[in-house]
């Protein structure tokens, strides 16, 4: 499955790249993410939970940020493992320009999922991605000042990272 | 574990299960009643078809520790000294083969032809064909089935 | 009499079914039972560098976690293809290595790797999630022509570029001479679709191992108990045959899917001698879609040639067959002696060539289906002919009269030899049946509503009952193909048929006892059948291949005819008759024109006794026969369909099926109709509903009934079906087999139907709303509905 998205971020391209580096914010920001620890610069393990069609999983993976050049663009690609639900691995080339007043945001990101999730859940892999995905940078274009510049009260709304959240907090 | 008390075929049944443990499962691990059938893992083959106070029900669908107090009826105990109409009309209609599927088809063939006479609609053979969605068989084609169904609604 | 041969007795068996008694693997619990659960593989291929099993151990209920590479340990020994194939090159087939249980690489999603068993179900199955399995992913190869490409990723070190076998049959240099003599030349790319078998019962097995008497018994969903004692015995070193007991109990349906010894049955036998536990595994619908045999999946070129006259002058074939990721047991038969040797279907072809290549695959084995090949060869066959006689405009009955065999018996240029049939007189009474006359009224009524109506005809010719033993052996089978049976007589006069053949679903019990109460004039009720156990049953073959008929009830009439030489001896002996004047009628041995008679019992009764035989007769009535017929049998038909397709939505609605069919003689034509039935409804499933799909990495996406589209009852219509009876000259009974030609005949007379009412023949089963809405679209709307 491949998918490709922009956004425009409201926030200068410096700081929508530290956060797009920062644990504590891409904790806050991936949907259903329970644990996210660095565990180097480029490197980092995390536990998700997602329900996709009826399979309901916890991923625990790896992630990894390759081909970076600094304030323009990485590779963001990972693996989790979902015990018998099977995995979910895949990655996004992410790139930052800059707009008029906003930092334009785009990715392509390919996923593969397989084991139970393939068999039981494939017809809904795509949407649920693009959903995610979506989610995803609408909870970190928020947290960036996004739409009424009060990122805390904005991500709360959103049920998945009502912990996460509140943790950081 | 949960304690299930209910009514199975005229007769109190009981049983001290896991809150987990599913109708279908009940049924043939703990009253031993092997003729509920289950064929699938997603509510769609229709061979645990029970019925619950009078209603068809998917056995693999329901718990059994929801079903307190309830009356149960499965293929052991449709025969009351004779056969079930339904049963006769399978026999005479050929409308079973390797018989896994049939006392899924047997239970909601009665359940359905009980909703038609009370609703006063006729069942033609479009509504049984119609009504079988729930129920999968992959030996007889149906052809025989709808002809038991159609059938037994005569004698019912 | 009401209840021999040609009645439409009601069906013995059916009491315990429709009561809930009968009896299936997962209905027995024995005592000390406990329970496995696999783990299996998520990846399509994958290196296994690791397994933890630590958790798993710690769990509760858990009693024993075993991997393949203990089974490998203890001998058990791999997987085996029953059927050596030879490539057209002299060469001997190359096949993979199938371990019961993964031991270094797994090649399909579902492949087992780990065995868990427990106390309960729940606890195994909850433990075996539990097991860490550290994978290595390769890349991964589903669609079999995609994997002959170069730079393709390779499953089997010994099996270079993918390919098991590249295998001919016919002379391609005449193929392509009448080919290139043609004036018309019909081209066609076929894909035949890969199902899933979906009998409802889903297999399972409960082995018991006695360490007394080091002895295993294994109850399963078995189609051929013997076989799979056989080839545990001989090839997977579970025991030897005096030592393993097989029973196959009441199945829920076959279909081919429950002839092979599967991973899980070996490996719940072994790991019932490691825990020294009854082990029962049942499988869940889910395990169903990824281990139980696939079928089909073939991708086809063919081109036939017709001179002026609309006679076909030569057929070429190329096909490409995915076997999946091992070769499973009539894997490597099915897309060629199954296959092939049915390319000259009713007609008289000069020329016929065929090529197969056979193609490991990154997905579930491909193994023998309802109908197996012969379905694959009679969609190419009344595909093209269809196809071609729209292309030269002619009527498709016209055509296919035109090249319809006529004499018998007939040798083709693809091995076979057709020994009876009358191809003209079915489709005959299927056009009368199908009221061919009314269908252009039909189709104008149904445009007046908005509908698209179509026609499409199949005239197929299968090969059951494959036989004989030695011509089988001669093409590279690992048995012989023959059938046994006993026949018991009882002091009282009671008769216990023993049979090789195995039913499930096909009313053997009934249809069975017919031949024998039609043979002695004995009620039904004083006959009964028994099957299914090694240790009642000598030997037997089993039932696939529409066998049951044509070779097992074969069996039972020679062993008759022993019975009945025996009988006459003892009348004649008691009633001082030579034997030549004794006649058995009605339950009854009478000296012919005399009122001197014995009641049957009374021979048993007299056979038992033994105080007045004759000098030298062995007291005792029981005797044995083993058939080896001398050809396969043909069985043929017209199938002809009527479809209405709604052009907004692609919708396809089946409105009328005719099916006209030659089996020979019919033993009880309730239970045949039920079994045309059947067929047809799992070829219009073929046709416009089941399709096995995996995704480009070799995930298997559709894993469940959510997905797999099985056919409904509002999916298909009440049928119309006909008969016309050619008797099968190569068996007593004159039986030709009826099990598997409804899914043989109908797939292309669906398509052809949908094709016809759309008029664009671009268009691949299952003929989804999509596609059909797709096509309709390509070549616009047909003139009549515009």
């Amino acid at each position: 499955m491949d998918m490709t998205g922009e956004y425009q971020i409201a926030a200068n391209r410096a700081d929508v790249w530290q956060a797009l580096n920062d644990p504590d914010v891409l904790r806050a920001c991936i949907p259903g993410c329970e644990e996210l620890e660095m565990t180097s610069d480029t490197t980092m393990t995390a536990k998700v939970v997602q329900k996709i069609g009826p399979v309901k999983a916890k991923f625990a993976g790896e992630v990894e940020l390759v081909n970076i050049v600094v304030e323009e663009s990485y590779t963001i690609q990972g693996e989790g493992k979902g015990g018998v639900a099977g995995f979910a691995k895949g990655g996004a080339d992410v790139r930052l320009t800059d707009g008029d007043g906003h930092t334009l945001l785009t990715y392509e990101a390919q996923a593969t999922v397989g084991g139970k999730l393939a068999r039981l859940g494939s017809r809904l892999i795509n949407s649920t991605a693009k959903k995610l995905a979506d989610k995803f940078f609408e909870n970190f274009h928020d947290h960036l000042g996004g739409a009424d510049k009060d990122g805390d009260k904005t991500v709360s709304d959103a049920p998945e990272t009502k912990d996460a959240q509140s943790e950081r907090a | 574990m949960t304690q299930v008390t209910m009514t199975v075929n005229g007769k109190a049944a009981s049983g001290d299960v896991p809150g987990e443990t599913l109708l279908s499962d009940f049924l043939r691990e703990h009253l031993r009643l092997t003729g509920t059938h289950v064929g699938c893992d997603t509510s769609q083959c229709g061979a645990c078809v029970v019925h619950v106070d009078g209603k068809a029900v998917k056995s693999c669908t329901v718990l059994a520790a929801s079903l307190d107090g309830a009356e149960v009826t499965t293929v052991e105990g449709l025969a009351n000294g004779e056969l079930h109409p339904m049963q006769v009309a399978f026999n005479d209609n050929h409308g079973l083969q390797c018989g896994f599927c049939t006392p899924g088809m047997i239970m909601s063939g009665i359940d359905m032809v009980n909703r038609y006479k009370t609703e006063g609609r006729e069942l033609t053979e479009e509504a049984i064909r119609h009504e079988l969605e729930g129920n999968i068989c992959r030996c007889t084609g149906y052809h025989n089935i709808v002809r038991s169904i159609k059938d037994a609604a005569a004698s019912m | 009499m009401s209840e021999g041969i040609g009645a439409a007795v009601k069906r013995k068996e059916d009491k315990r079914f429709i009561t809930g008694r009968g009896k299936y693997t997962d209905d027995i619990r024995m005592e000390n039972q406990a329970y496995g659960a696999f783990v299996r593989s998520p990846h399509a291929h994958a290196e296994i560098k690791g397994i933890d099993t630590s958790a798993a151990e710690a769990m509760d209920g858990v009693i024993a976690v075993l991997n393949g590479k203990q089974l490998k340990d203890d001998a058990i020994g791999d997987i085996i293809t029953g059927w050596a194939i030879t490539s057209k090159d002299g060469n001997p087939m190359n096949v993979g290595a199938w371990n019961p249980m993964a031991t270094a690489r797994v090649r399909h999603v579902g492949e087992p790797v780990v065995i868990v068993i427990a106390e309960s179900q729940a606890q195994a199955r909850l433990a075996a999630e539990a097991v860490e399995v550290d994978y290595e992913e390769l890349p991964a190869v589903a669609a079999a022509t995609r994997a002959l490409e170069d730079g393709a990723p390779l499953l089997h070190d010994n099996v270079p570029g993918n390919l098991i076998f590249d295998w001919e049959i016919g002379d391609e240099a005449a193929a392509d001479a009448g080919l290139a003599g043609a004036t018309h030349v019909t081209e066609l790319d076929i894909v035949n679709n890969r199902l899933a078998p979906n009998a409802i019962e889903p297999r399972s097995a409960i082995a018991v191992y006695n360490d007394i008497d080091d002895h295993y018994t294994l109850y399963t969903t078995s189609q051929n108990p013997h076989v799979a004692r056989l080839v545990l015995s001989a090839f997977y070193n579970i025991a030897p045959e005096h030592k393993l007991r097989v029973i196959a109990p009441d199945v829920g349906g076959g279909f081919g899917s429950k002839i092979y010894i599967y991973p899980e049955e070996i490996t719940c036998l072994w790991a019932s001698m490691k825990t020294g536990r009854s082990v029962k595994w049942t499988s869940d619908r889910s395990e169903a879609f990824m281990t139980d045999a696939h079928a089909r999946d073939h991708v086809t070129k063919a081109r036939m040639g017709f001179d002026a006259d609309g006679k076909i002058v030569g057929l070429k074939v190329n096909t490409v067959a995915n076997i999946g990721a091992y070769a499973s047991l009539f894997a490597t038969a099915t897309p060629t002696y199954l296959y092939g040797t049915l390319l000259s279907g009713q007609y008289n072809i000069a020329n016929v060539y065929c090529d197969v290549k056979a193609v490991h695959t990154n997905t579930v084995p491909v193994d023998a289906y309802r109908g197996a090949g012969r379905p694959e060869a009679t969609y190419v066959m009344e595909r093209l002919m269809e196809t071609a006689a729209r292309e030269m405009g002619m009527d498709p009955a016209e055509l296919r009269r035109r090249n319809f065999i006529t004499e018998f018996p007939h040798q083709t240029p693809v091995i076979m030899t057709y020994d009876a049939g009358d191809f003209h007189a079915l489709l005959e009474k299927g056009q009368a049946a199908a009221d061919i006359a009314g269908f252009a009224a039909r189709k104008s009524e149904a445009a007046s509503r908005g509908k698209l109506r179509g026609i499409g005809y199949s005239c197929y010719i299968e090969a059951c009952g494959i036989a004989p033993s030695k011509a089988v052996g001669s093409l590279g089978a690992g048995v012989g193909l023959w059938e046994s049976a006993e026949v018991r007589v009882n002091p009282v006069g009671t008769i216990e048929i023993l049979t090789g053949s195995h039913a499930h679903g096909q009313g053997h019990e009934t249809t069975f006892a017919q031949v024998v109460s039609d043979r002695f004039g004995l009620p039904m009720d004083n006959i009964t059948i028994v099957h299914g156990d090694t240790d009642k049953v000598q030997m037997g073959m089993g039932t696939y291949g529409s066998r049951s008929g044509a070779v097992g009830m074969n069996a039972i009439v020679k062993a008759m005819d022993k019975v009945e030489a025996k009988v006459k001896k003892i009348a004649a002996h008691t009633l001082e008759a030579s034997d030549d004047d004794i006649v058995i009628e009605d339950g009854e041995v009478k000296v012919a024109g005399t009122d001197k008679k014995m009641a049957w019992h009374e021979v048993g009764l007299a056979a038992y006794t033994a105080h007045n035989l004759p000098d030298g007769m062995e007291p005792g009535l029981k005797e044995g026969a083993f058939y080896d017929p001398t050809n396969f049998t043909f069985p043929s038909g017209t199938y002809i369909c009527e479809v209405e397709v709604d052009p907004e939505t692609g919708v396809v609605e089946v409105v009328q099926f005719t099916a006209a069919d030659d089996f020979g003689t019919v033993i009880n034509p309730m239970i045949v109709e039920g079994q045309v039935h059947g067929g047809v409804t799992q070829g219009i499933g073929q046709a416009l509903l089941e399709n096995v799909v995996y995704d480009e990495d070799g995930q298997l996406i559709t894993g469940s009934y959510m997905d797999y589209c099985m056919p409904r009852a509002d999916d298909v219509p009440s049928y119309v079906l006909e008969h016309s009876t050619t008797v099968a000259p190569s068996n007593p009974l004159g039986v030709k087999g009826c099990g598997e030609a409804g899914a043989i005949g109908s797939p292309p007379a669906v398509i052809n139907a949908i094709t016809d009412a759309i008029g664009n023949n671009n268009l691949t089963m299952p003929a989804t709303p999509h596609k059909v809405w797709a096509a309709i679209q390509e070549v616009g709307l047909p003139q009549a509905a515009e």
